[in-house]
């Protein structure tokens, strides 16, 4: 107690040890808080009082197939990254840290390139002439060079290149806490190898692939520049339609309340993420 | 045993294998493009024909190309900064403070990183066409600063919280007063995650897009809305020397950090 009364910075009126978050609070309330409840206001308001954009949104095939395409690439990412980064996260949990390093070099180097690079990046490998289907057609796999890009696949590969990092890296810190005793014991007990990963790895890594899943499918959601710059006109993405209806449509009604949709959606699933895992482990992946 | 690296079996090289794939496929596009930035072709052929270093002369030749180079690198120095100074005081108050909804604080602080960049985008951007800061760089900073903050707090908080409180009181014990404390004491001992929040709070305003989109004006472009530019309008190799340089900022600043994260922490 008398530790806690030596160093408290109690400013009057405020409770003990709040005033330096003041000017955050300030900071964020003005230019983040009140943006925000003003723009979802708008989404009632805008062009007049009434649910009106909201039933534009839900009522029109155009902006549900939007709907339900995000979710659907978002699954999509999701899926693909725990099933790629699971194997990658097991054999750096556990391999020689001179090696390991490495790799972990690697997956920081790709993680800190600048996203526009990346993409660009896969913009050109992908390409109908690109590096892959020549290579592809070189080897005599295929005859006709491979839609890769423009379309799910394209938007697939670059997003799962980008997730791959943010679930990787908590993954291994899942796997490392695990005691390989236990799988030891199980072997000892007469346990197969896929007995011992069905019954104890898997379970025992479950609550990091949950969490790892879900801030994938969380970021997924919302992305924009990815699947602006690989993804076809058929297939649009949530966040580039808002950004579209905003910016081209002047519409800020409907832009509105298609960002309320996506805030709505993705402040449930963070809420949900933070009764798993606690606000600290989350930025684990950082 | 499948957690003992000697006693993996055969599944220790399928794993190996996985792995040294998916390390080749996270390294592809970075190589690729510092590759492709040299190569002779226009149309982006691969392997190139031949070598050059057309690409990067054109690049710095061109003052737009150069003019956001240097716009980012301001808006990213101010932002990180704020968001560092800023950051800081929150952190004490997060870690130290006993006040109700400390949590709810903490979750409010964090929400810009979670929140979809392009709900922040529009809303900010309405916010300022009404204030009349929208394409004006102290809007271009606070936006940044908001995005930049829950990577400044996260790191600061953590080493705050690894850090044992009875030393400043020590301190304040032996005569010096509560800020002589925290500045003499506390500071240099969490000065990793303070240079850990520098660097992820200067990469959020340096390397972000959306927000930028809608803030920038003709006279004010930062280097990713230039890059979005040209992507969307042809594929040049001038964009593949820009990201190369890029690519090789981000390896210093990877270098920088280990150093630095090594020195610090004797």
């Amino acid at each position: 107690m008398q530790a806690h009364s030596l160093s408290r910075g109690s400013i009057a009126g405020l409770p003990a040890g709040s005033g330096g978050a003041l000017p955050a609070l300030v900071l964020v309330g003005l230019f983040f808080v009140v943006p925000v409840v003003a723009l979802l206001l708008r989404s009632v308001t805008d062009p007049e009082p009434g649910l009106q954009n909201y039933a534009a949104l839900f009522g029109s095939g155009t902006y549900v197939r939007v709907f339900l395409n995000t979710f659907l690439v978002a699954a999509v990412v999701t899926v693909v990254t725990i099933v790629v980064a699971f194997p990658v996260a097991w054999m750096l949990a556990i391999m020689p840290p001179a090696l390991g390093s490495v790799v972990f070099g690697i997956i920081i180097l790709s993680m800190w390139t600048n996203l526009l690079t990346r993409t660009y990046a896969w913009m050109v490998l992908l390409q109908r002439t690109g590096v892959i289907n020549r290579a592809l057609m070189g080897l005599g796999v295929i005859h006709e060079p491979l839609p890769l890009i423009n379309n799910l696949t394209g938007v697939t590969i670059g997003m799962v290149y980008i997730m791959l990092p943010f679930m990787i890296l908590p993954l291994v810190g899942t796997l490392r806490a695990i005691d390989p005793m236990t799988l030891r014991a199980a072997a000892l007990c007469g346990a197969s190898p896929s007995q011992a990963f069905r019954r104890i790895l898997l379970p025992l890594s479950l609550p990091g692939i949950a969490a790892g899943g879900l801030m994938v499918f969380v970021m997924s959601l919302g992305y924009f520049v990815t699947p602006a710059l690989l993804g076809g006109t058929s297939n649009m993405m949530l966040a580039e339609m808002i950004a579209q209806t905003v910016q081209s449509l002047l519409n800020w009604g409907l832009g509105s309340a298609a960002a309320f949709v996506l805030l709505a959606v993705t402040m449930v699933l963070y809420a949900i993420q933070l009764r798993m895992v606690g606000a600290r482990r989350l930025a684990g992946g950082l | 045993m499948l957690l003992d690296y000697d006693r993996l079996g055969w599944l220790r090289a399928a794993l190996a294998g996985f792995t040294a794939l998916i390390t080749a496929f996270l390294l592809l596009p970075v190589v690729f493009i510092v590759l492709l930035s040299f190569g002779s072709s226009r149309w982006l052929a691969f392997p190139p024909p031949g070598w050059t270093l057309k690409w990067y002369q054109e690049l710095l030749a061109d003052p737009a190309w150069v003019e956001a180079a240097l716009t980012s690198a301001k808006i990213a120095a101010m932002a990180a900064i704020l968001a560092v100074l800023i950051g800081l005081l929150a952190s004490f108050s997060l870690v130290r403070g006993e006040f109700r909804g400390r949590q709810l604080l903490r979750g409010l602080l964090l929400t810009p990183m979670v929140l979809p960049v392009v709900v922040f985008a529009i809303a900010i951007y309405a916010f300022f066409l009404r204030i009349g800061l929208a394409g004006t760089t102290i809007g271009f900073v606070i936006a940044h600063t908001i995005l930049a903050l829950p990577f400044a707090i996260i790191p600061i908080a953590t080493a705050l919280e690894g850090f044992d409180k009875s030393i400043e009181d020590a301190a304040i014990v032996c005569g010096a007063s509560p800020l002589q404390a925290r500045l003499r004491i506390t500071l240099p001992s969490i000065r990793i995650g303070i240079f850990s929040a520098a660097i992820f709070s200067f990469l959020a305003s340096w390397d972000e897009v959306v927000v930028a989109i809608f803030m920038a004006s003709p006279t004010l472009q930062t280097l990713p809305v230039k890059i979005w530019g040209s992507l969307r309008a042809d594929l040049s190799p001038v964009v593949a020397a820009a990201s190369s340089l890029l690519v090789g900022l981000t390896l210093c600043l990877m270098i920088v950090t280990a150093l630095l994260r090594r020195r610090l922490s004797r």
